[in-house]
């Protein structure tokens, strides 16, 4: 290049032409050093390297500073600038570690995140459980409010004019094939829970009102629901029926509730941070309740697929469904005490 | 050319360049230098994420296709087996390729493109967690939802549309082009490209004989601004056709403006412009020196 001539042939003179000739190794030094991290990692400097790498962006960063000042030349500053932006990066925002980042989350942020979210899980499984109560009520009161929740059921086995033996029949149904759990364990998951927990927890934003009415809706048609059903003696059936996926399913959707009632409340009440800064602060629980309604609605998607299909008596549905619930309450409240929360 | 469209001129370069520093994202190191970041434009984006669409779900498609066609089960129980299957992929995969390669997937390594965190920070995993759970919620879950897997209501398909409206629309609205899982998780989309250390075009070793002579009564009309737009057309050399009319015309305008009466030949237009180059930043650089800068041409009249 024509600089290595310019510099032997003795000194230009421009100040900033000088200025560039003297510096230029060293810049040139550190682009191979970024450009070798960038491809293959820190871990592949070596000891010498490493020195230099430091030595080098301190040069070229007061490099920068000098040609801000004294530099016409846009394309050296477009030439710095970057190559100081990247060194930076490589200095100063390298690489974190990456292994045992999901252990250290199952074992300890979700477990200690739950145990520190008592009052948005205190609305998320209260809108339910005064939901489930309210929709009982109303069942019990008139039963053409049936009609009103679950619109385009009344002429199926679930409705308040199906025969007992109708509904009994909808409870137990050993003739299902692979596929057809396949594709309903699937369309379970897409259509019906998955919407749910998401409407729940990303309506939370707004103030944490949307949410809570909708998981109180959602509580008002399971009440509903289970009335029909026990108007006509079949409680029971109905409980284990519902109990094998629901003390997941409905769990996961009260704790999509919670999350989203943590991004309402830092909304309602940011204390003494701004309402973006609320949200950010807050956001890292609701993140964390948002990865277990996840991980609860995947489980029960399976437990609803295909588990109750299989299972076919009340009191195995009952015992695998609460059995799966004193799981969820052993792993959150009772593990995870001992580390400090980094992830 | 009046004054008053002069300062027109001027204000509406000085508002361009303000524009582009507010949305330059600034980090100020403990060197105390700031260090300058570029946001990544849109398009650029939506290209690195259209390569890391196609690194997911190419290879799922083609086992799409090839159980479609050689077992017979019924079509929409593979499809929604094989969307199930999209989800357990694709969420993992950006995660991981951003924690591996610190803020950069597939796409984004290929288009020059990498998330940073909002701080300047080392970029956490919780960061990087967030910005892509977020990015199913904001854009792949309610597409599904939208082109119905098992029956979706006419309710749901509304409001998966006004929320897809409103997701595609926040990055436009962003200063920094941030979506929502940005904002979210205080991270930035911003291109590095690497730039090479171009060639010095001020030739002046002080003891070569010039073709031209340049007084100071020659080199007291420009500015930064148009010696920089001269370094442009200079540093443009083989790569625009018909360059040499087009330097011509740059000599003719330069000759005009600032009364250099000796003709200029055709073939030595280079020369000259190179020339002119090189005495237009040493005088300016020496007026700097002074505390004399000259930001543009306009640097007589004050405003």
């Amino acid at each position: 290049m024509s600089d290595t001539n310019l510099s032997a042939s003795g000194a230009s003179t421009l100040r900033s032409a000088r200025f560039r000739a003297e510096r230029e190794g060293d810049w040139k030094r550190l682009e191979g050093l970024v450009r070798k991290v960038e491809s293959s990692g820190v871990r592949s400097l070596s000891y010498h390297d490493a020195r230099d790498l430091a030595a080098t962006y301190r040069q070229t960063v007061s490099s920068l500073s000098v040609a801000r000042e004294i530099s016409l030349d846009r394309s050296l500053l477009d030439y710095l600038d970057n190559l100081s932006a990247r060194a930076y990066l490589v200095v100063y925002a390298p690489q974190g570690s990456v292994r045992g980042l999901a252990a250290q989350l199952l074992l300890y942020g979700i477990p200690q995140t739950v145990r520190r979210c008592a009052m948005p899980l205190l609305i998320g499984f209260g809108a339910m459980l005064l939901g489930g109560l309210l929709g009982y009520a109303l069942f019990e009161q008139d039963t053409s409010w049936y009609e009103f929740l679950h619109p385009g059921e009344m002429s199926g086995d679930r409705s308040p004019l199906a025969t007992r033996e109708q509904m009994l029949s909808s409870l137990y149904d050993p003739n299902v094939s692979f596929t057809d759990q396949l594709s309903a364990f699937a369309s379970f998951l897409f259509s019906n829970n998955a919407r749910v927990a998401l409407m729940v927890f990303s309506l939370g934003v707004l103030c944490a009102v949307p949410n809570f009415v909708l998981t109180l809706y959602n509580g008002v048609l399971l009440g509903s629901f289970y009335a029909v059903f026990a108007d006509k003696g079949l409680g029971y059936d109905v409980f284990g029926w519902l109990s094998i996926h629901g003390v997941t399913e409905i769990s996961a959707i009260c704790v999509a509730c919670a999350g989203g009632a943590q991004l309402g409340l830092a909304v309602l009440m940011p204390g003494s941070l701004t309402r973006r800064d609320a949200l950010r602060y807050r956001g890292r629980d609701a993140t964390k309740l948002a990865i277990l309604a996840v991980i609860m609605l995947v489980v029960a998607a399976v437990l609803e697929g295909f588990f109750r299909q299989l299972v076919q008596s009340a009191e195995t549905r009952l015992l695998i469904g609460w059995g799966f619930g004193a799981f969820w309450v052993y792993w959150l409240f009772f593990t995870g005490h001992q580390a400090e929360e980094g992830a | 050319m009046g004054a008053s469209s002069q300062i027109s001129q001027r204000n509406i370069r000085k508002r361009y360049e303000l524009e582009r520093a507010k949305r330059r994202i600034e980090i100020l190191p403990p060197e105390g230098v700031p260090i300058h970041f570029e946001v990544a434009s849109l398009g650029s984006r939506l290209g690195a994420q259209l390569l890391d669409l196609l690194i997911t779900h190419v290879g799922l498609l083609l086992l799409f296709l090839l159980v479609i066609f050689n077992f017979s089960v019924p079509f929409s129980q593979v499809a929604a087996f094989f969307i199930l299957l999209t989800f357990a992929l694709r969420a993992p995969y950006y995660i991981l390729t951003e924690l591996v390669w610190n803020g950069r997937t597939i796409g984004k390594r290929l288009s020059g493109l990498r998330v940073i965190s909002a701080d300047g920070q080392r970029l956490s995993a919780y960061q990087i967690v967030v910005r892509n759970l977020m990015k199913e919620l904001e854009v792949f879950l309610p597409i599904t939802l939208l082109f119905g897997l098992g029956g979706t209501s006419g309710e749901t398909r509304i409001f998966m549309i006004v929320w897809l409206l409103m997701t595609f629309a926040t990055p436009f609205f962003q200063k920094r082009n941030q979506r929502i899982g940005d904002i979210i998780a205080g991270t930035y989309v911003i291109a590095l490209p690497k730039t090479d250390l171009t060639k010095e075009l001020a030739q002046d070793d002080g003891v070569s004989a010039k073709r031209f002579e340049f007084t100071p009564s020659h080199l007291e009309h420009y500015g930064r601004f148009e010696l920089q737009t001269l370094e442009s057309v200079l540093r443009s050399q083989s790569r625009v056709p018909g360059l040499e009319k087009r330097e011509r015309e740059v000599v003719e305008a330069i000759c005009k403006k600032i009364g250099y009466l000796e003709p200029v030949r055709f073939e030595e237009g280079h020369t000259f412009l190179s020339e002119f180059y090189t005495a237009q930043r040493a005088f300016l650089e020496g007026r700097s020196l002074l505390g004399d800068k000259r930001e543009d041409k306009f640097h007589q009249k004050k405003d």
